[in-house]
């Protein structure tokens, strides 16, 4: 008999096998042909228009990309000579951008479809002239204010006034420095709710890449731009002690908050970048108040589930889409559910093999079998579904396996996987309606992340998951 | 129970870090392959540097340990070809033992040879490093680490020094030569003649070809440089100019026999800066081969972008100009002028004449480094601030033909600054002061050549016009 029921699960698993193309359509919008487009913002405008900034500086504005049929989109070059912007948004008839020295507003005064006017709201940060100097920068919070994050100078210095800080800039064009510890951010953004948060990349004094709350007077870990306090009579950031932990230093500095949501390096990526929130349309999936994470090594866009435990953000990520075309930079998310995506692969390579991709991606309107939220408790963890689970697998606790880590928190570059322990689920239970199971975990530990593999998961239908694995970050443990 | 027997083994397997650490085609994939490519030979098509063949994993096993330990940045040569990029340093995140499961598997991959690496060998390495704090640059570990000596295709290679002034390449036969050296490097290099100025080198030897068939030729020079093969003409740079010109450097081809061809280059050089760069490769074929020491001026191995001004539009580029400050914001005026108007200074502070701009630097790779004007005289008219730290920037508007006016809001009053094109070679500056009583005082430049005066006052409500000569 052996044989035969081993023959017969393997079969099961490879019909029940989920797959991308069912639930995403990913597709590639035509670029002006001869452009080189290494995109790196992106804005939705009003009728149907999608703005687009270049690596080298031109705006492009593109019409026609929510058809259906896009080999007809049209293509205005609108502005060029910008400097490197990594971020824009359109208000009350301008686009706003972050460039690299400065944030700017433009506009097309005389009415010839090409910019004409750029007014300077702010450039009161410093650069030096390192490429790695980068200016990322959100759409205006709810009190109108636009969120720049600023990399330090190469991987160790911070050349200039704010490098390695986020900086606020209100309507009127004052600079608030707001939060320290920068490293090298991708991306800068808001959660549903509306904090802001960014994408810091594994280096010195970050062991792996990791979404950061970016609390108004919080310090993020990396200590190279703390100097820059005197400029503004702020208080010293925190000086954190190398070879630490994470936990270690926040316990002693409650002001240094903790990353989010790590992303393990390797397994999750090597380079988060952009970050957009679900709001709720139901039109991109059932993943509301969630974030997207766009991924550049690995071409990929992940899903983020936050949750505030203590006053502090937590939570888990899960892998999402694959497959586009080179490493993404900016990603949006419409309210019609049409997010698009671009990026480059140049001077940092991904899986993707072009050298630059503007893509869109739609829900099919079916939902894939996957962990919808993983929540923490005082004793384990809630997972809740986007389907009914099998109640037979879901209630065994061998259908579930943990494993849990840190990083060392150093100056030097990244961090090995450290302090590993094993986590054991003692029991599953299963809600009525089979929506969620609740995890009695021995072994939670403060700080780790927590590696969900849920192989052994089945929907009630008969599928297993299509993406097995959750990564939580346990900052607190609930009371 | 069938089913969790099947499924505990591959949970293991994807969680347990240990028993994937020895893996090295694994972890390479994991932590090396979205730049090196799977397949080795660097990813997007090449645009980032092959280990597949790479000289660089041959010889001595430590530099490959050095690299993983400590990264590696800045212009380097691989297999020909010239990147400049940045490889973070891995020695914090990998284990002994991960390193030497990568090393392992990337000198025996792809059809290469490299040294085995030993557990002790990238102990010893880490803390003969420790103390490095910075990323390595390819001349560093090229002293620790020479390459294996590989020949050049310039063989018995010698070097006539000549002494004079030309603007042309003169008739080195008719002219008595200061020197003659051998170069057994095989590699034309002007420094070696150890002068500044008016001078020339002539190069004589054999271009070993590797088989019959055609080959290209790429030749630049600052200032000229001829290309002789078989005594035929293959390549020439005319006059005098810089490195990196697009308009300047030249390509040919020529159909060698294989082994020796006698060859001839010939090179003179005026005043300013001093190089020649030649290249070859079998017709067709991708990659160049450099046979000098002088990479070409613009980002080494990045093709020159070069912009002009297009339909009597002016072009503006902006970023990191050399000799201004980094909110350099660029011109170029259809009459032949180029500008740049620093946005931290507030003031114009470069003007040259001739070509615009090399965007190759910024536009390919990384974009590292501040980007010299392509022209040997560039006027620097000020390079501080003169307002006071209230100024602030305020931005510039374009009028239809892509001229700018620059804003700055001071205490009270508000300062516009317009350049447009006047005659052949010449800018006009239009500036306006309005709002407030005070008078400003206005530094024009110190170049008595282009500039009509040192500085004007300007009162509020007045404007002004001042017109800088270049040619």
């Amino acid at each position: 008999m052996r044989p035969i029921l081993f023959l017969a699960t393997l079969c099961t698993a490879t019909l029940a096998q989920q797959k991308q193309s069912d639930f995403y359509t990913i597709e590639s919008i035509p670029l002006p042909p001869g452009e080189v487009m290494e995109i790196g913002s992106i804005a939705l405008m009003p009728a149907n228009k999608v703005a687009v900034t270049t690596r080298r500086g031109d705006l492009w504005i593109c019409e026609g990309a929510y058809e259906d049929d896009l080999s007809k989109v049209k293509w205005i070059r609108f502005s060029h000579g910008l400097h490197e912007p990594l971020g824009m948004y359109w208000k009350d008839g301008s686009l706003y951008l972050t460039q690299r020295p400065e944030l700017t507003r433009i506009q097309d005064a005389d009415g010839d479809d090409r910019a004409d006017v750029f007014e300077t709201i702010s450039s009161d940060w410093g650069i030096s002239g390192d490429y790695h100097e980068y200016a990322f920068g959100t759409p205006p919070d709810r009190n109108g204010d636009v969120w720049v994050t600023l990399c330090l100078t190469g991987s160790f210095d911070a050349n200039a006034p704010w490098r390695g800080w986020t900086v606020r800039i209100t309507p009127d064009g004052k600079m608030i420095p707001t939060c320290s510890g920068i490293r090298s951010p991708g991306g800068i953004g808001f959660n549903a709710e509306g904090d802001a948060f960014y994408t810091d990349n594994q280096g010195t004094w970050n062991g792996s890449s990791s979404l950061k709350w970016l609390k108004p007077g919080s310090f993020q870990g990396n200590p190279t731009g703390n100097k820059y306090h005197t400029l503004a009579n702020l208080p010293a950031p925190p000086e954190p002690q190398d070879g630490s932990r994470v936990l270690a230093e926040h316990l002693k500095h409650p002001n240094y908050i903790p990353p989010a949501i790590v992303l393990p390096h390797g397994r999750v990526g090597q380079s988060p970048t952009a970050i957009e929130p679900d709001r709720g349309s139901g039109k991109f999936g059932p993943w509301a108040g969630q974030v997207y994470i766009g991924e550049q090594t690995h071409s990929q866009v992940q899903r983020a589930f936050l949750e505030k435990v203590n006053g502090i953000y937590q939570g888990a990520v899960f892998h999402f889409l694959e497959g586009f075309q080179c490493g993404i930079i900016p990603s949006k998310l419409d309210d019609r559910g049409v997010m698009f995506v671009g990026g480059s692969n140049r001077g940092w390579a991904s899986r993707g093999n072009q050298p630059f991709n503007f893509e869109r991606v739609k829900w099919t309107g079916k939902t894939p079998f996957e962990i919808l939220t993983m929540s923490a408790r005082p004793d384990g963890f809630n997972l809740t579904f986007t389907e009914p689970v099998d109640p037979a697998a879901a209630i065994n606790p061998a259908s579930y396996a943990m494993q849990a880590w840190t990083y060392i928190l150093q100056k030097g570059y990244g961090s090995p996987e450290v302090d590993q322990s094993t986590p054991v689920v003692k029991s599953a239970t299963v809600a009525p309606d089979g929506m969620s199971v609740r995890l009695v975990i021995e072994g939670l530990v403060r700080g780790h992340v927590h590696h969900l593999m849920a192989a052994g998961l089945k929907s009630a239908s008969g599928l297993t998951l299509w993406h097995p694995e959750a990564f939580y970050t346990l900052n607190e443990i609930p009371k | 129970m069938t089913k969790f027997k099947l499924l505990l083994p591959l949970s293991l397997l994807l969680t347990n870090p240990n028993l994937r650490a020895q893996d090295g085609q694994q972890l390479y994939g994991l932590y090396c392959a979205a730049c090196h490519a799977s397949d080795g030979k660097g990813a997007t098509g090449g645009a980032f540097p092959p280990l597949a063949g790479s000289e660089w994993v041959h010889g001595d096993p430590k530099r490959s340990v050095a690299i993983i330990l400590k990264g590696l940045q800045g212009p380097i040569e691989v297999g020909g070809k010239a990147y400049n990029l940045a490889m973070p340093p891995q020695g914090d995140a990998l284990g002994d033992d991960q390193i030497v499961a990568i090393l392992n598997f990337v000198h025996k991959s792809w059809g290469n040879k490299g040294e085995a690496v030993k557990r002790d060998l990238v102990r010893i390495a880490r803390t003969e490093f420790a103390s490095r704090t910075t990323l390595w640059t390819a001349p560093e570990l090229l002293k620790l680490f020479p390459l294996e000596k590989q020949p050049t295709a310039l063989a018995n290679l010698t070097s006539s020094v000549y002494k004079g002034q030309w603007i042309y390449m003169p008739h080195f036969e008719k002219i008595q030569s200061e020197n003659v050296e051998e170069e057994h490097s095989g590699i034309l290099n002007t420094a070696l003649a150890a002068l500044k100025e008016d001078f020339g080198i002539v190069w004589q030897g054999d271009f070993i070809a590797p088989a019959n068939g055609e080959y290209d030729f790429m030749l630049d020079a600052d200032d000229g440089a001829k290309l002789i093969l078989n005594g035929k003409n293959v390549a020439e740079v005319k006059g005098i100019g810089p490195l990196g010109d697009k308009n300047r450097s030249s390509q040919g081809k020529a159909a060698l026999k294989a082994g020796a061809n006698p060859v001839r280059i010939e090179y003179f050089q005026g005043k300013g800066d001093q190089g020649i760069s030649l290249g070859w490769k079998p017709a067709g074929a991708k990659q160049w081969q450099w046979l000098s020491s002088n990479p070409p001026k613009s980002a080494p191995g990045s093709p020159s972008l070069i912009l002009t001004p297009m339909d009597g539009k002016t072009a503006i580029y902006r970023n990191f100009i050399e000799g201004s400050s980094p909110r350099g914001i660029s011109f170029g005026f259809p009459v032949g002028v180029n500008l740049v108007y620093s946005a931290d200074n507030l003031a114009p502070e470069l003007l040259w004449a001739g070509t615009f701009i090399d965007a190759g630097r910024h536009w390919t790779d990384r974009g590292q480094g501040f980007q010299p004007p392509l022209a040997e005289e560039v006027v620097k008219l000020t390079n501080q601030r003169f307002l006071p730290p209230t100024a602030r920037f305020k931005g510039y508007s374009l009028d239809a033909k892509g001229n700018p006016t620059f804003h700055i809001e001071l205490d009270r009053q508000l300062l516009s600054d317009g350049f447009a094109p006047g005659t052949t070679g010449t800018l006009v500056r239009t500036i306006k002061l309005s709002g407030g009583t005070s008078v400003l005082e206005i530094p024009l430049g110190d170049n008595p050549l282009v500039t009509p005066k040192k500085s004007i006052s300007l009162a509020p409500g007045k404007s002004v016009t001042v017109i800088y000569k270049l040619f």
